[in-house]
Parts: structure tokens; C-alpha cells; sequence
């Protein structure tokens, strides 16, 4: 263990910024504005990828709803640009709602005429319910399989209620907002490298922020409330703290990833806040490896990549490829791509000192006993 | 004065009277062995010191204090060391990492953030590792330790959170002769310097390290007394030792 460099820091930190600049330098071969926008999508799934792999990797909490804080933070971007579009003298009413016999602006949309405060709604919102939620869990020392079966059922209510409440959210059509974000007199042209780069930007700071914050000694204790929170809570810690703070930090995540998303995109439905889509994110992580940031990135990029390119008569039966992959890696390689890596690494590094089991001890001294007698 | 006082503790689990008006107390730098036979609620009284398991009547108090119902980590805090029975490590963190956890004296998340050095290799920790014969073991994942050096761990991170009082829930529970033989040697280095509750089944390490045994069967309090006066105790002899007495 001592010698490989998996573990070694200085070499991590080469590696993700290494990582991140390949990234950042993708635009330079791939011109087309079609590529570009993919590549975008997959830095936005890879971002999510990143929130699950600290909540669930670092921190064992298993969490099926980061599709929650990704959608509510995704509807927030769309009612902003949405309300950049929409005059307050002239057109005051989104056409949706209009068809949906509304005759005022919903209360929920009014925050919305201002591109900051929306902004702020967008991150806030979900990062707050993250917090909310989480103490609700944790005080109650909800953990292992039944936060997964809490998160998804919270995923389920947020998708019910954007989809039935068609005045407000548009239903199942989602939320198209006619022009791209506007920001400092700037157009943010979806296609564009610079829409690219804003989402490597966030996927870059926010990952090498997590990684940094897994260094410190919060991200240490996180670890050690993962493996056995009740240790930890008698060592004099209070876990459902610990527990929330990573939690909301996750939720964060997954809303920059849906500010991305929409900012990429233009447009917002119902789906972004399925379960479906939320347990996709789970196992893009697990492909990677959980308990590497970069592993989930590259899970993220892997999974997503081939759904692009196994071609339009295998996306019928895409749900089944997916499952199966994830049963391969769950059989053979619990750890993901990046524990592959790692115990590739360590063969290479060629001191991996043989551990004595429980057993072979426990033998061995009773054999020594008996010839001894 | 007593640096621990269980006053009438009684505990009920639905109709099941688990402690019944148990008295206890221990002064500083005592070690005491907690003994009895399975179910006689040894553990049930770790679990009530600690904040694992709340009374149902009685008192305990911590250097003066009532703390009965203080919530697990604010007791921890003031300073009460638990070991548990089934050891409990941070099995996918290095030795010197799970020490970390144990060691760090901020409790806080938001000061954590701030903290990247690590604090092993200061103070008590080098002479803990040295005590409980870890040195070699430092960087090794905690979960491919072995049974007893698992247990050493565990006393290890009690010890470095530097407790007032330490309790240790069958600290030699699985362990072979020779690790029990260490273990005791372990006990005896700490004795006079710490105070211990030491909840033990195992009569050969029991008389390797007691001044004082408690004797406890059915949640009530059976004996107290030295090691000698115990095995003569016609009352400890028939509930728990059988025939054969201490030997």
C-alpha cells in the first residue's frame, strides 16, 4: 500500500488538473457546435457523477435524489431565462400559462423578473431543501438502504409535482425559454465554447473543491462516519451533522449541474427529475469507481459516450445495456475503472506486504500451542 | 471523590428489567472489573453511561455531573473512552488514519475544513502506538488487521482521545493467549495514570489486572470486592463460577 501511486497526493492533483485541461482544450479539436454541446452534456452528467460519488463514495450515504436538487435547480435557470424573455409592460405571461388559463403571474414566478435573485433561487433552492431534508434523515439516523428508498420517494413526489402542475411548470412540455441566457449584456450562446467552457469551469472548481475538501480532516471524519458512524459518534463526534453538511454540499452540486444543463440546453420537463434518471447517475458512479471524484467523471463520460454512439436501434433496449454494465461492474470490479487503476498501481508498485488474516493467525498460534504441548 | 456514580439505575426493555437499582461507583484512577454472567447487564450498563441507551430511573453522574441525558458524542466530549464488544474501526482507513479520527480535538465540521496537517506524530500518539505495538502497522488499511490487533486499535483510539474515564467492553474477546497476555500487560501500564471500567469474561485476564470486582447477575449488583474476597463469596461461586471457583 505504501508505495503506490495511487495514493499518493502530489500525483492525484497532477492527474485531475491534468484532467481538467484536457478538457478545457477539447474545443480547440472539435469544432463542430453540435460536438461541443455534447461534450457539454456529458462535463454536466459528469458533474452529477462528481455529487454522488462524494455523498455516496466518500460519505456511504446512498442517494437516489440528486435528481431532485439537478431538476429544481434546472426549472429555476429555465423560469429565469424564461422571465428574461417575457416583457413586464407588453407580454408579462409566459404563453404556457396563458394556455392554461392563467390571467396573473403565478406568486413562485414573480422572484424570477430578476436575473439575480433568480440566479440566486437557482442554487439556493435546492442546496436549502438539501439541508432540510438531510436533517430530517440524519437527526433520525436514517442510513444505508433506507436514505436510498427516502431519497426515491422524494424523487418521485418533485416529479408528480412538476408534472401535475401544468399552470405552473407546463406540464409534461417542460419549459422552453425562447432566447439563451442573457448575462452581462452577453448572450450565452448554448452551441458556443464559451457554454462549453462555463460547464468545465463549474465541473473543474467544484470537483477540485470536493477533492480538496476530502483532503482535509472534515473529508477524514466524513470517511470514518462511512465506515462505522456509531465508532465515530463515540469518538465524540455528532455524525448527522457531518452527515448534512455533505449532503447539502452534494445538492449543491447536482444544482450547478442543472444550471448547466439548462444554460446548455434551453429547455426544462419533467424528466430531469425522474428516478430513472436519478438512478442512471448512481451507476455512472459506480462505473467509475465511487470512491474517486475523477472515476466518476470518467464513468460519467464512458456510459454516456456509448449511449451516443450505440446507434438509434439499440436506445429501444438502452435501460437494458445500462443494467447489465452495471452488473458487470458490481460482480467484477465493485470498485469501479478507478480501483481497477488502483490495484493495477499496486502490482506495479510491487510492496504489497502479505497480510496475515484473522485465521492464518489464529492457526498458526494454535499449532505452535499444540506442539508446544 | 468518585469520578463516576450510577445511583438506583434501573432499565427496562418493555417488561424485561434489564438493570434493576444497580449502585456504582468508581474514584479516579481506579480499575475496576464489571463481571458476571451473559445477560446480567454488563453491557446494558455501558450502553447507559454512554448515551447509547437511556434510564428508566436513577441517576448517573460524571465528576459531579448528571449527564444521563446528554445526547452519545456530548458525553464522549466530557471525556468518557468506550470500547466496544465487537471491536468497531474505520476498517477501509490506514491505522494512523483511524488514530486521526480519535486523536482530533475539534469536533466541529466547518473547523475541520480548515484543517489539512495532521496531528499524529504530537503528544501522547507515539507512545500509544508504541503501547498497543501498532508502529509497524501504521499504513496498513485497517480492515486487513488481525482480530487482536483490531482490538489494539480500538484501545489505541480511546486511549489517544486522553479520557477521564475509559470503558472497555471485553477488550480480549477472540483474542489467543498470547494477545490476552499483551492485552493485560497493556491494562497494567495504565493502571494508577487512568481510570478504567473493564467488562470481562475472562477469568485469567481478569486476575492478571483487578484491584476491585463488581459482580453483577440479573441487573443487580451480586459483590464488590478484592479478587480474594470475590472468589470466596459462596453467592458469586453459586450463580456464576460454578463449582470450580476462582481456581
Amino acid at each position: 500500500m505504501n508505495g503506490n501511486i495511487y495514493h499518493n497526493r502530489k500525483a492525484q492533483w497532477a492527474i485531475y488538473l491534468a484532467a481538467f485541461a484536457a478538457l478545457a482544450l477539447l474545443p480547440i479539436f472539435f469544432d463542430s457546435p453540435f460536438t461541443l454541446n455534447l461534450l457539454a452534456r456529458y462535463c454536466v452528467f459528469a458533474l452529477l457523477a462528481v455529487s454522488v460519488s462524494l455523498v455516496w463514495g466518500y460519505a456511504g450515504i446512498l442517494s437516489l435524489g440528486q435528481a431532485i436538487a439537478f431538476g429544481l435547480a434546472a426549472y429555476g435557470m429555465a423560469m429565469t431565462m424564461q422571465m428574461q424573455y417575457q416583457d413586464p409592460v407588453s407580454d408579462p405571461i409566459p404563453s404556457f400559462m396563458l394556455t392554461n388559463e392563467l390571467k396573473t403571474l403565478p406568486l413562485v414566478w414573480a422572484p424570477f423578473w430578476s436575473t439575480p435573485i433568480g440566479l440566486i433561487l437557482t442554487f439556493g433552492v435546492p442546496t436549502v431543501f438539501f439541508i432540510g431534508f438531510g436533517i430530517l434523515m440524519f437527526q433520525a439516523r436514517v442510513a444505508g438502504v433506507f436514505v436510498a428508498i427516502m431519497t426515491l420517494a422524494m424523487t418521485a413526489a418533485w416529479y408528480s409535482m412538476a408534472y401535475d402542475m401544468q399552470p405552473f411548470t407546463a406540464g409534461f412540455n417542460g419549459i422552453s425559454p425562447p432566447l439563451p441566457f442573457q448575462i452581462f449584456g452577453t448572450e450565452v450562446d448554448p452551441y458556443s465554447a464559451g457554454a462549453y467552457w462555463v460547464c468545465v469551469a463549474f465541473l473543474a472548481v467544484l470537483t477540485l473543491g470536493a477533492k480538496f475538501l476530502m483532503q482535509t480532516k472534515f473529508g477524514l471524519i466524513v470517511q470514518a462516519i462511512r465506515d462505522d458512524a456509531e465508532r465515530a459518534r463515540f469518538l465524540g463526534y455528532n455524525v448527522a451533522y457531518y452527515q448534512v453538511v455533505v449532503f447539502a454540499l452534494s445538492g449543491f452540486l447536482a444544482a450547478s449541474a442543472g444550471f448547466c444543463w439548462v444554460l446548455i440546453v434551453q429547455y426544462v420537463s419533467p424528466t430531469s427529475l425522474e428516478i430513472v434518471f436519478s438512478i442512471s447517475i448512481v451507476i455512472w458512479a459506480a462505473v467509475g469507481g465511487r470512491t474517486s471524484l475523477l472515476g466518476a467523471i470518467i464513468g460519467a463520460f464512458l456510459v454516456n459516450g456509448m449511449q451516443s454512439f450505440v446507434g438509434d436501434e439499440l436506445q429501444q433496449v438502452w435501460m437494458l445495456i445500462l443494467g447489465a454494465i452495471f452488473i458487470g461492474v458490481v460482480l467484477f470490479l465493485p470498485r469501479g475503472l478507478a480501483g481497477f487503476f488502483e490495484l493495477v498501481l499496486g502490482l506495479f508498485s510491487g510492496r504489497r506486504e502479505p497480510q496475515k488474516s484473522d485465521w492464518s493467525t489464529r492457526r498458526t498460534s494454535a499449532v505452535t500451542k499444540e506442539s508446544a504441548e | 471523590m468518585s469520578l463516576l456514580e450510577l445511583k438506583d439505575v434501573t432499565k427496562v426493555y418493555n417488561d424485561y428489567v434489564a438493570v434493576e437499582n444497580f449502585n456504582f461507583s468508581v474514584t479516579d484512577g481506579e480499575l475496576r472489573c464489571l463481571l458476571g454472567p451473559n445477560g446480567a447487564g454488563k453491557t446494558t450498563c455501558i450502553d447507559l453511561i454512554t448515551g447509547r441507551q437511556r434510564l428508566t430511573s436513577g441517576a448517573i453522574l460524571f465528576a459531579g455531573d448528571d449527564i444521563c441525558r446528554l445526547p452519545e458524542q456530548s458525553i464522549a466530549r466530557l471525556g468518557i473512552g468506550r470500547k466496544f464488544q465487537v471491536p468497531a474501526i474505520f476498517k477501509e482507513l490506514t491505522v494512523e488514519d483511524n488514530l486521526e479520527v480519535a486523536f482530533s480535538r475539534k469536533k466541529d465540521p466547518f473547523a475541520n475544513m480548515m484543517t489539512l496537517h495532521r496531528s499524529y506524530g504530537q503528544n501522547r500518539s507515539d507512545e500509544i502506538v508504541e503501547l498497543v505495538g501498532l508502529k509497524d502497522r501504521l499504513s496498513s488499511q485497517a480492515g486487513l488487521l488481525s482480530h487482536g490487533e483490531t482490538q489494539w486499535l480500538e484501545i489505541g483510539m480511546v486511549l489517544i482521545q486522553d479520557p477521564r474515564l475509559l470503558l472497555m467492553d471485553e477488550p480480549t474477546a477472540g483474542m489467543t493467549e498470547q494477545e490476552t497476555m499483551k492485552t493485560s500487560e497493556i491494562f497494567n501500564s495504565l493502571k494508577g495514570s487512568h481510570t478504567l471500567v473493564v467488562v470481562e469474561h475472562d477469568m485469567s485476564f481478569v486476575r492478571e489486572i483487578a484491584d476491585i470486582i463488581t459482580v453483577m447477575h440479573m441487573g443487580t449488583m451480586l459483590a464488590e470486592g478484592t479478587l480474594e474476597e470475590i472468589g470466596n463469596d459462596p453467592r458469586v461461586k453459586e450463580v456464576y463460577l460454578g463449582s470450580e471457583g476462582l481456581g
